[in-house]
């Protein structure tokens, strides 16, 4: 067994601007990351996910900050230890490689702010570090997760869940397990589900990763930095490690699970997403904790080439009037991008 | 080991063949011979059956002969005795009666010295011809003669005699034998007793009534002459008649017979042969249509077996090519998941040293003023030699100057992180070491290869690429003697079987990779305390393509491959398992491969 070290590296608590732990099995990253970290923060290591858990329960942390691999205790389980333990710290997830399983884990179980690959980016990641430990700091803690499910749930006449997915399983799957619950609004296309967008009040978004030859993460994660009351759960035909870091880092996805889903997963699901949706509602504060990374300029413009083009061929296909659709786009973008476009 | 199929079989057919051939000539040859000798029976019966019947037949002939002269000589008697008994013979007989023969009687018989039978001696047969020439003197001799040679002539009769009942002749158509003595003579008592003998002779010569005749076969017969009117026999008669002509009939249908009985038999004899022949001809013509037919069987069955063999050849070919592409997909599947585990490894050392690299290249930007300053100082030190103080100008670097904050600990962390990057790249280049070292595409094959240092490379290859919760401990014996072998394929056996027992460990476990020596092999233990291999499984592990992993995580064709290098180095691959305890692996080794598994 790896003997368990932590030190404290000098700093001078005036220009702290947070505390962070950093967790990882290999010390020479562990004296990077202070390095890199000191100056703006009071930095505190260990090299296991044990040891790091009782210092967890004894001091008071804004940014946890763990590594995957580590003998003993997996990253992943020692965040979700963390979430449960001290609900306020925000948890970063800083990996040279996982598998897809702890991907999967460490939004569903843990959920973490940020996932991160190494080797990192010695101006970003202090930059996310900051910014985690600003909302630690600023915003209010949530209950402790355990508690979510007793959470109350929004009347079901407020509530409303989208789906957008083109197999119409997953809409009957839906409509099964959450159709007492809220209600739910079908979509099989990306025209459909931005009129849905802009003309409902929507909850819950259940959505596919791609609608056809539709992209649909560049809207998922728009709509969340843009509505980060939204709640998004993804059920995908296609996973893969990059696509959810993103959709993590991007998106702050609250679920995401590889289909096939099996039922009573589905419910349980759509049920603590339809109670964090009205937590998010009640509590405004909260959103900050969601905070999203930004979505880079070109891929907005992708998105937006994407809609227009998806609208063309509606317009095309359909009867519907075309200024009713430009119409419907124009308001949309203005609600997707601030009226900057 | 290698089956030579159809020359096995061809040899062994062949073989079979000729000893099928060889018991089937032998029992046609026995089967003849019985034939043969069965014929030779029949017709030796045959020709007995034959035989005996031209025998019987010529017998019979011959009794029925003498029976019918017999009475044909007993009638001619009495009509013989009928005309001349009672006038001429009674008073020549009486007459002859007075003639006193006791005399002759008297004179005892001798025994021959030749033949040891009692005859006469010449006294005898003299007094006997006094007598018969007394009675030939008698009167009446002559006319009774020629009475009797008057009633004989043209009759089959050639000699007529007639005795007395003292067996003395009386009369006898050749006067020679009048008085001749029959007394011991046999035919001449069973007459005498009533009873008629008759006898068949052959005679070179014999003086009948009409002169001398020669070469003559005839029935002679002793007659009793009764008296006419009563049973009283009074005198014997001896009748020679001739039975040539009738002998000659017999004998010419005897030799008719015998001649039909040698056609019948040559016949027979050649039938026989023929039907020999035929057998023999035909079991020929059997064994040869035998022997051509198993000729056949063999062309076919070779030919059957040919193809067969062809066929195996064939499937062998490519069950070997598919057993190298499966070893070419296994290799790359491992070297896949060496190198995201090589990957990661890779990753740590790189992700320090750039965050430290860059950190200190920002923390040198900072010492650019302070070193400026200092530079500053220096120059205004070295143009004022020998003064205490120096006049420092500030006016527009104030600011600046004030703004400096460093003290040596700086410049102390700085050679900290660099030295960290050191450590980084040393323990990328100890990876990259480690790399070669495993793969070693340089050399095939090598011949004094230390397996600990092999092992230690695996080992640490191994440890990027499986769960840290799983430790890997070395127990090497550090006086493991080099071995002959091929690190590179050696060194995917022991990936393999690493890879296996950590896959085997749920949650935390160890795996223990141990050598061992003894004097002529090496052991490498794979030892780890994972789930054990259940007994329905143990049977199947080293069977292609069998797993009980799930789809993407084992292909099952590490412990086959692994099998299979590990023999083709003259080794063995054993497992040694319990359930819930754990399992070992145990790769042996030969200290140099045998030259009958060199090719590999
Ligand atoms: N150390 C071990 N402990 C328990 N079971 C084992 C161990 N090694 C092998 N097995 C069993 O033997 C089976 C065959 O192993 P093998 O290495 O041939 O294939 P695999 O590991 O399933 O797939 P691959 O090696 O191709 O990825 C495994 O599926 C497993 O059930
Ligand atoms: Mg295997």
């Amino acid at each position: 067994m790896t003997a368990a070290i932590s030190m404290s590296m000098p700093m001078s608590v005036s220009t702290a601007r947070g505390r962070v732990l950093c967790v990882d099995d290999e010390p020479n990253i562990l004296r990077a990351l202070s390095w890199l970290l000191q100056k703006e923060f009071e930095v505190v290591t260990s090299c296991s996910g044990r040891e790091a858990l009782e210092i967890v329960r004894k001091d008071n942390f804004d940014v946890v900050i763990s590594d995957q691999r580590m003998p003993e205790m997996s990253g992943v389980d020692f965040l979700r230890e963390v979430r449960a333990i001290a609900p306020r710290a925000m948890r970063i997830l800083l990996t040279g490689y996982s598998d897809m399983q702890a991907v999967l884990r460490s939004v569903n179980e843990s959920e973490i702010f940020r996932y991160i690959n190494k080797p990192w980016n010695i101006n970003e990641l202090p930059k996310v570090v900051a910014q985690a430990a600003e909302i630690a700091r600023t915003q209010s803690a949530p209950v402790p997760e355990t508690a979510v499910e007793e959470l109350p749930l929004p009347a079901r006449e407020d509530a409303k869940i989208l789906v957008i997915d083109d197999d119409p399983q997953m809409h009957a799957a839906v409509e099964m397990n959450a159709g007492d619950l809220a209600t739910v609004v079908h979509v099989t296309n990306v025209v459909d589900a931005v009129h849905a967008l802009q003309n409902q009040p929507v909850g819950v978004i259940v959505s596919e990763t791609r609608l056809g030859s539709v992209d649909l993460t560049r809207l998922i994660c728009l709509m969340k930095q843009r509505h980060p009351q939204i709640v998004t759960v993804v059920l995908a035909e296609e996973t893969g490690t990059d696509l959810v870091s993103k959709l993590i880092n991007q998106g702050q996805i609250y679920r995401f699970v590889p289909k096939p889903v099996k039922s009573g997963y589905m419910r349980m699901i759509l049920r603590s997403a339809l109670a964090k949706s009205a937590q998010l509602s009640d509590a405004p504060d909260l959103n900050g904790r969601h905070q999203v990374e930004a979505l880079p300029e070109e891929e907005c413009n992708i998105l937006v080439q994407d809609l227009n083009a998806a609208v063309q061929s509606s317009v095309a296909a359909k009867t519907a009037p075309a200024d009713e659709h430009s119409g419907l786009l124009g308001g949309f973008f203005k609600r997707l991008f601030g009226g900057a476009r | 080991m290698h089956f030579h199929l159809v020359r096995y079989f061809s040899a062994a057919s062949l073989g079979m063949f000729l000893l099928v051939a060889a018991a089937l000539t032998y029992f046609e040859f026995q089967q003849g011979d019985f034939f043969r000798t069965t014929q030779t029976k029949q017709a030796d019966f045959f020709k007995d059956v034959q035989e005996s019947f031209a025998r019987r037949q010529e017998e019979a002939a011959r009794r029925d002969l003498l029976t019918i002269h017999e009475s044909g000589n007993v009638n001619l008697t009495r009509l013989f005795a009928n005309a001349l008994w009672e006038r001429d013979f009674v008073p020549f007989v009486e007459k002859a009666q007075a003639i006193s023969v006791e005399p002759c009687h008297a004179i005892a018989d001798v025994k021959d010295e030749k033949s040891g039978k009692m005859s006469a001696p010449a006294g005898k047969k003299a007094c006997f011809a006094e007598v018969g020439r007394k009675i030939m003197a008698l009167p009446g001799f002559k006319e009774l003669d020629a009475k009797v040679v008057d009633s004989m002539k043209k009759s089959s009769v050639f000699k007529i005699k007639v005795f007395d009942l003292r067996g003395v002749t009386i009369y006898s158509s050749e006067h020679k034998q009048v008085g001749e003595d029959k007394l011991s003579n046999a035919g001449w008592r069973q007459a005498r007793d009533g009873k008629p003998a008759s006898e068949l002779t052959h005679r070179d010569k014999f003086s009948a009534f009409e002169g001398v005749v020669e070469n003559r076969d005839l029935i002679s017969s002793y007659l009793p002459v009764l008296q006419p009117g009563s049973d009283k026999i009074v005198g014997v008669f001896e009748v020679y008649s001739d039975v040539t002509p009738f002998l000659a009939q017999i004998k010419e249908t005897s030799t008719q017979l015998k001649k039909t009985a040698d056609g019948n038999q040559a016949s027979v004899t050649q039938a026989a042969a023929d039907a020999q022949a035929e057998a023999e001809a035909s079991s020929t013509k059997t064994l040869a249509a035998v022997m051509v037919l198993l000729g056949i069987l063999f062309a076919a069955l070779f030919a059957i077996v040919r193809r067969a063999d062809g066929i195996i050849r064939a499937q062998e070919k490519e069950r070997e090519e598919s057993m190298q592409q499966m070893a070419q997909a296994e290799k790359m599947a491992s070297l896949g998941q060496m190198v995201a585990g090589v990957a990661h490894q890779l990753n740590t050392p790189l992700a320090f040293s750039h965050s430290n690299v860059s950190l200190a290249i920002n923390a040198l930007q900072e010492f650019e003023a302070p070193l400026s300053v200092a530079g500053r100082i220096a120059d205004l030190v070295r143009a004022n030699p020998g003064a205490d103080t120096v006049p420092l100008k500030l006016n527009s670097s104030r600011a600046a100057i004030e703004k400096i904050r460093v003290d040596g600990k700086a410049a102390k962390e700085i050679a900290e992180m660099l030295g960290d990057v050191i450590q980084g790249v040393d323990q990328m280049s100890e990876l990259v070491e480690n790399l070669k070292d495993f793969t070693r595409l340089d050399r095939a094959k090598l011949s004094d290869v230390d397996l600990n240092a092999t092992l230690h490379t695996v080992v640490y290859i191994a440890r990027s690429s499986i769960p840290v919760r799983i430790a890997i401990n070395e127990a090497f014996d550090k006086a493991l003697p080099p071995i002959e072998c091929n690190p590179s394929q050696l060194n995917q056996v022991f990936l393999n079987l690493i890879t296996n027992a950590s896959q085997a460990i749920e949650g935390d476990g160890e795996v223990q990779v141990r050598t061992r020596a003894n004097g002529r092999h090496v052991y490498v233990d794979v030892i780890d305390n994972g789930s054990g291999i259940p007994a329905d499984v143990l049977p199947n592990i080293f069977e292609t393509y069998y797993t009980t992993k799930p789809k993407g995580v084992g292909t099952g064709l590490g412990l086959p491959i692994a099998r299979d290098i590990v023999r083709a180095h003259g080794g063995d691959l054993q497992v040694s398992t319990e359930v819930g305890k754990g399992t070992t692996f145990t790769v042996q080794l030969p200290l140099s491969v045998p030259v009958a598994s060199r090719t590999a």
